[in-house]
């Protein structure tokens, strides 16, 4: 195994390799600072310029704008709250709090460093289980899809900082808003009142409306010398002390883990992971009650979990080629159009490339930690521009994002329908991070959920027969049995203690 | 306002003057496509735009409308100026469409000028490698227990899944057939075990078959492929005259005037024949097919009408 990552790493270090590996991570990090504009928008305009590339240098360009915006994707939701890419949105939660604390440096330190690390985890998984994970991922069906999005349901029910009614109302909500469109197992529309929905609600504009657009309505209507207050950029400000350093270390591992699980299985990804990492913290937290203040394990974790999720990603693709997501079709695409097969034979009819990539992988997110840590300071300073300057900005380019992303004019209407819908949830004290949950989460139950059925002929009981559907039934019966005795017992030393 | 006028001629005339002058195309031309940015319809129409601009002499843009099975870019296009300037790279499901849907924004055949066809290419009937010996056997195994055998499909209404259906009705079959969200979905369902037949194209199956993971039954085209001449095709084995082949292709609005339709179609042509554009759309399974604009309205035209039928004869939904 190091005979070929090192194979890999020979293949990365040469020069005109080296500079792809860069320019493709540099120009991912811009991008997924821009809000709206996805990697796969950059990937599609970047084609054609593939073709003349070799392969392998083609594979290391794309591939890092897609780990690169996963990076990027954290700078503006920390400090505009406006998330770059769907992944970044459970970053918003903690990072923007942080930022209107004057602690932005911080915050986009711990970002980048658990970004880092979880990236590394990602590629250390890939490189040394990617078979043993491509074969965990085949056994997952539709029952097994069914049932973990059931218990990620579960476990996220807890995601939002107010209270619990409140947070499952949202979920709600956003499984309602991902059913309009067509019906996946029977192709009648739901809720089309245009022919622009027939695909559904756009996620990004979902995510631009609720969070960048809505919190644009209310910071104008607060006073403009809300930020008139100094702001620190000196690099005492921006490390971590020992202490918050050591309380990261579980919070990146466990996110790490849950990223890199759900990076391998096809149709799930990054911002799934990140939710997930973000809902597990709190579960575990010893002090659940900071979360949503600027706590930063809440940051920590989801951010080391998608950028493990992205590059675990490449699991599928790399072994099986299949892809798992649109972005992987797309990196697929320029390998097809290079002459080269991916499929499972990829490994040993291509080791160059196979390991080359991996290496570069390696490569490209010590690159990433270098760019982003002396870039702190120079982020920060776009929070001296005063909002009444920002904010107009900042709407125009939600817009052309959104725009580019289908050339919908719809799509963008909707993101400014939805920015007043969570401006009105916020004066309300709901919760927008819920609403996205259920939104991906929704549909992926109900389109595995009813092929279940379809496949099983209504059987119920293939979800008990299965081994591992039957292992996530459990978990969720624990997490129910758990929340139900543990608010029991809370409210025992409540009375206890009021007596 | 007079005043406003007065000066605001000139300037129009001055505007207007160069296009009056010059020779067709004298500004950026479009190719719109209903997918989204990244997919096979995006990748072509890159392809061509690329090589066309060359030579055209024009910057050629691509700008993907996706939405409704591609429909919301066809309703858009067919509403364009024919000036020439708007073309549509357009795909099998425009002819699938015209069956699926009860209504539709736009005339599937006279709503548009066809330019040219792209490629063409069939589909590939799959299962994982030793599970049936031959088609025969997979129909047979079909037959002999209704709905036992699971194809998946990647989408309701796709031409994979009234390919799918189109093969149970010729061949008196009974299948259960299993939507997933794309090609590659329902084949990574084959590969878990979970369905026990893709119908795909090439693309998605080759890579497979070619690592020995899956064994490629039949092929969908009425004759044997160029490309895989071994394959037998499914007319010559369970359905006589079975024959779906799926396509890219240019079309227009309607209206277009001849000479710059031909133009057009000249540039599409020339195109295909770079060996650097042929070679790539090989690469993605298809045939460089170079057609006239009548060759493609008749194909068009010949597909609504076999899936208008697969559609009311499977009882599928339309929207």
């Amino acid at each position: 195994m190091l005979d070929q990552f090192l194979l890999g790493l020979s293949v990365v270090m040469q020069p005109n390799v080296l500079m792809y590996a860069f320019f493709g991570v540099f120009l991912g990090q811009l991008i997924g600072v821009l809000p709206g504009v996805g990697a796969i928008t950059a990937i599609s305009l970047l084609l054609p310029v593939t073709f003349y590339l070799d392969a392998t240098t083609s594979m290391i360009l794309l591939a890092g704008i897609y780990y690169g915006s996963q990076y990027g994707g954290s700078i503006a939701s920390i400090l505009m709250n406006l998330p770059g890419t769907p992944s970044s949105v459970v970053t918003c939660l903690e990072g923007y709090p942080l930022a209107q604390n004057n602690r932005a440096g911080l915050a986009l330190f711990v970002a980048a460093f658990s970004s880092f690390l979880g990236g590394m985890v990602g590629v250390s998984i890939l490189v040394l289980a990617a078979i043993p994970m491509t074969v965990i991922a085949l056994k997952f069906g539709a029952p097994e899809y069914a049932m973990l999005v059931i218990l990620g349901l579960l476990a996220a029910s807890m995601i939002g900082t107010g209270s619990q009614i409140r947070s499952f109302a949202m979920v709600i909500l956003g499984i309602a808003l991902g059913l309009v469109g067509a019906d996946a197992t029977t192709g009648y529309y739901r809720f089309v009142a245009m022919p622009e929905l027939a695909d559904g609600i756009s996620l990004v504009s979902l995510a631009m409306g609720l969070f960048g657009v809505s919190e644009v309505i209310r910071n104008a209507s607060r006073r403009p010398a809300a930020n008139a207050k100094p702001l620190s950029v000196s690099m005492r400000d921006v490390i971590p002390t020992r202490a918050q350093a050591r309380s990261l270390a579980f919070p990146i591992v466990r996110g790490s883990s849950i990223g890199s699980f759900f990076g391998a299985l096809p149709g799930t990804g990054a911002a799934i992971a990140s939710f997930m990492a973000y809902a597990m913290e709190r579960r575990f937290s010893r002090s659940p009650e900071k979360f949503g203040t600027g706590h930063l394990p809440g940051l920590a974790a989801p951010e080391s979990a998608n950028n493990a999720a992205s590059q675990t990603g490449f699991i599928p693709t790399l072994t099986l080629g299949v892809p798992g997501d649109a972005v992987m079709a797309l990196i697929i695409g320029a390998l097809i159009l290079n002459g080269i097969i991916p499929g499972p034979r990829l490994m040993v009819d291509q080791p160059e490339l196979f390991w080359g990539v991996i290496a570069s992988f390696f490569v490209g997110n010590i690159i990433l930690l270098l760019i982003n840590i002396p870039l702190i300071k120079l982020w920060v300073l776009l929070l001296r521009i005063p909002y009444q300057k920002l904010y107009p900005m900042i709407v125009i380019m939600i817009c052309v994002g959104v725009y580019s992303h289908r050339t919908s004019v719809t799509d963008v209407l909707l993101t400014l329908a939805f920015g007043i819908l969570g401006y009105l949830m916020k004066n309300y004290r709901f919760e927008p991070a819920p609403v996205l949950l259920g939104f991906v989460l929704g549909p992926l139950l109900e389109d595995n959920f009813r092929r279940t059925m379809l496949l099983y002929g209504g059987d119920f009981t293939v979800f008990l027969t299965r081994p591992i559907s039957a292992v996530l039934v459990a978990f969720s019966a624990f997490l129910i049995v758990f929340a139900i005795w543990s608010s029991v017992f809370d409210a025992r030393i409540t009375k206890r203690s009021t007596k | 306002m007079f005043r406003k006028l007065i000066t605001a001629l000139p300037l129009a005339a001055a505007l207007a003057l160069p296009a009056v002058a010059q020779e067709f195309p004298d500004r950026a031309l479009r190719i719109v496509h209903g997918f989204g940015a990244g997919g096979n319809a995006d990748t072509v129409s890159r392809i061509m735009a690329e090589e066309m601009s060359k030579t055209l002499g024009q910057p050629v843009v691509v700008e993907s409308r996706p939405g409704a099975g591609g429909t919301v870019a066809s309703g858009y296009v067919s509403k364009e100026d024919p000036d020439g300037y708007t073309m549509q790279l357009m795909v099998g499901g425009h002819a699938v469409a015209a069956a699926l849907y009860n209504s539709l924004p736009y005339e599937s055949v006279d709503g548009f000028t066809f330019i040219s066809t792209l490629g063409q290419f069939p589909f590939m009937v799959a299962a994982r490698s030793g599970e049936y010996d031959s088609i025969g056997a997979l129909i047979e195994a079909a037959k002999a227990s209704p709905g036992s055998v699971k194809i998946g499909h990647s989408g309701v209404g796709s031409t994979q899944h009234l390919t799918g259906e189109l093969l149970a009705l010729r061949t008196g079959a009974e299948f259960l057939h299993i939507p997933y969200k794309g090609g590659a979905a329902a084949s990574t369902a084959l590969m878990g075990g979970e369905v026990d037949v893709v119908i795909d194209t090439g693309t998605v199956i080759r890579p497979q078959a070619e690592a020995g993971v899956y064994d490629i039954l039949a092929i969908t085209s009425g004759e044997r492929w160029p490309d895989a001449p071994d394959v037998p095709t499914v007319s010559e084995t369970v359905a006589d005259g079975f024959d779906v082949v799926s396509w890219t292709g240019i079309g227009m609005p309607a209206g277009v005037p001849d000479d710059i339709a031909d133009k057009i179609r000249g540039a599409v042509h020339d195109a295909l024949a770079v060996p650097a554009v042929s070679d790539k759309i090989a690469s993605l399974g298809a045939k460089p097919s170079p057609s006239s604009g009548e060759d493609m309205t008749a194909l068009i035209e010949g597909q609504v009408a076999v899936w208008t039928d697969v559609i009311a004869t499977a009882g599928i939904e339309k929207r």
